[in-house]
């Protein structure tokens, strides 16, 4: 790859302006030595990103249907959406997998105990009122 | 330099290790690997420090920072408030170096970032004791002495590029190493038969974010690698490595042809659209190429 090839298109929204994250990429400048040259974005892999967060996406859409016909809890239509697993929100929380499962189910998603749900939401870093929604 | 020396680059692709539900390839050593051999052939002498309690691990940060020794973390970034949510993954192996500490908020330098930044105690503590796949338990090193530095020597050198080629071809098995990328070809052919078509494109996905992920210096440490060894054939005075070093950014270059190819399947635009046995032919010629590279490469020390 030569200096000029270095990608610099299609950059991702930065959170905090100040940190200006780049991608440290090496490449050869016209005397054929290498340079370390930050690159802002490359579009092949942007779309690989952005492929697997529409997916994420649809999935989360397909959820929230079932959300709606009351299947399922909104718990899970926002683990799905924030790309949870049972297993790593059981981590976070110090419930048991089968636990996080079973309140994926809205009868018992409605007896929950609030300090529970703190402690979900708090995981998830949304606020409760997200949680308990389906905006 | 520090890539070459710690014997970074490699790679596998292991079906039965999971991430997100899919098989890992990964493209270098694990996460400190690196790090530990650097220091460890330097003579840097680093202390390393794991925590249970995160009141603890935050207590022990502040009292290093307080000595003025800037500390290393690893961290998860899936709750890194400065990172673009795209990135947001629960990926763990995540280092960036704490410089200091202003009331309430820690000075940071990110590998990646090019300015310092500001990040708040709470979000930081989040970030140590991520959960999920390898937790970091919120790790944190520092040097503790260069009492015993050594600088750097051809031996050293040769060393660390001897154990770079073994584990590139001397691996027994076929994932790991340059023919590591053959089995991946060979999977490859396979995807669409075992995912679907949806599937198959998901763990191309995975591919192509793991091959291009920040901090790779660009298609997989390939050019990063080809950079140490420019960087050591005029330290060693051997201008057949900046040969090798040229060979590798070619190999470089055919990984970027291959994302780019490759990407052409998850957004419809104009032209061919290659087939997965098409995108699998291009690695089985990567496979080859790096395969031939690592080997003059051994050739080149073993023979003088």
């Amino acid at each position: 790859m030569k200096v000029k090839d270095v990608p610099q298109d299609d950059e991702f929204l930065q959170p905090d302006g100040d940190v200006l994250l780049r991608d440290r990429t090496y490449a050869l400048d016209d005397d054929g030595k290498y340079r370390e040259i930050p690159s802002a974005g490359w579009a092949p892999k942007n779309e690989a990103i952005r492929f697997s967060w529409s997916n994420n996406g649809e999935k989360a859409k397909e959820v929230l249907k079932e959300v709606l016909s009351g299947k399922c809890s909104p718990l899970k239509y926002h683990m799905i959406r924030l790309v949870m697993t049972p297993g790593i929100l059981a981590d976070y929380t110090g419930m048991s997998k089968r636990k996080i499962n079973k309140l994926c189910k809205p009868k018992h998603f409605a007896s929950i105990k609030p300090e529970e749900l703190s402690s979900i939401a708090d995981a998830m870093n949304i606020s409760v009122e997200e949680l308990t929604s389906i905006d | 330099m520090v890539l070459g020396l710690g014997s970074g680059i490699f790679f596998s692709h292991m079906p039965f290790y999971r991430l997100h539900g899919m098989a890992l390839t990964s493209f270098r050593y694990f996460p400190g690997s690196i790090f530990t051999r650097v220091t460890r052939a330097l003579g840097i002498e680093v202390q390393w420090h794991k925590f249970k309690d995160p009141d603890k691990a935050m207590a022990k940060l502040d009292e290093i920072l307080a000595q003025g020794i800037p500390v290393g973390l690893r961290v998860g970034v899936y709750h890194l408030a400065y990172f673009p949510k795209e990135y947001r993954m629960h990926f763990n192996a995540h280092n960036l170096c704490v410089i200091g500490k202003e009331g309430d908020e820690y000075i940071i330098s990110d590998p990646i970032g090019m300015n310092k930044n500001r990040l708040s105690a709470e979000n930081l503590k989040k970030v140590r004791f991520a959960r999920g796949t390898s937790p970091p338990e919120g790790r944190m090193y520092y040097i503790k002495s260069t009492e015993h530095y050594k600088p750097l020597t051809a031996d050293m050198l040769y060393k660390a590029t001897l154990k770079t080629c073994s584990g590139m071809l001397g691996i027994p098995f076929p994932m790991f190493g340059a023919k590591g990328i053959a089995y991946l070809a060979k999977r490859m052919r396979k995807w669409e038969k075992l995912y679907g078509k949806h599937g198959a494109a998901m763990n191309l996905a995975q591919v192509i974010r793991m091959l291009e992920e920040i901090g790779t210096g660009g298609a997989g440490f390939r050019f990063m690698y080809a950079a140490f060894l420019q960087e050591a054939s005029e330290f060693l005075n051997k201008p057949e490595w900046n040969q090798l070093s040229m060979e590798l950014t070619e190999v470089g270059d055919l990984w970027r042809d291959f994302s780019y190819h490759a990407a052409r399947f998850f957004k419809k635009r104009e032209g061919i659209i290659l087939s997965y046995d098409d995108i699998a032919d291009k690695l089985e010629v990567i496979s080859a190429r790096e395969t031939e590279v690592f080997r003059k490469l051994e050739n080149s020390i073993k023979r003088g």
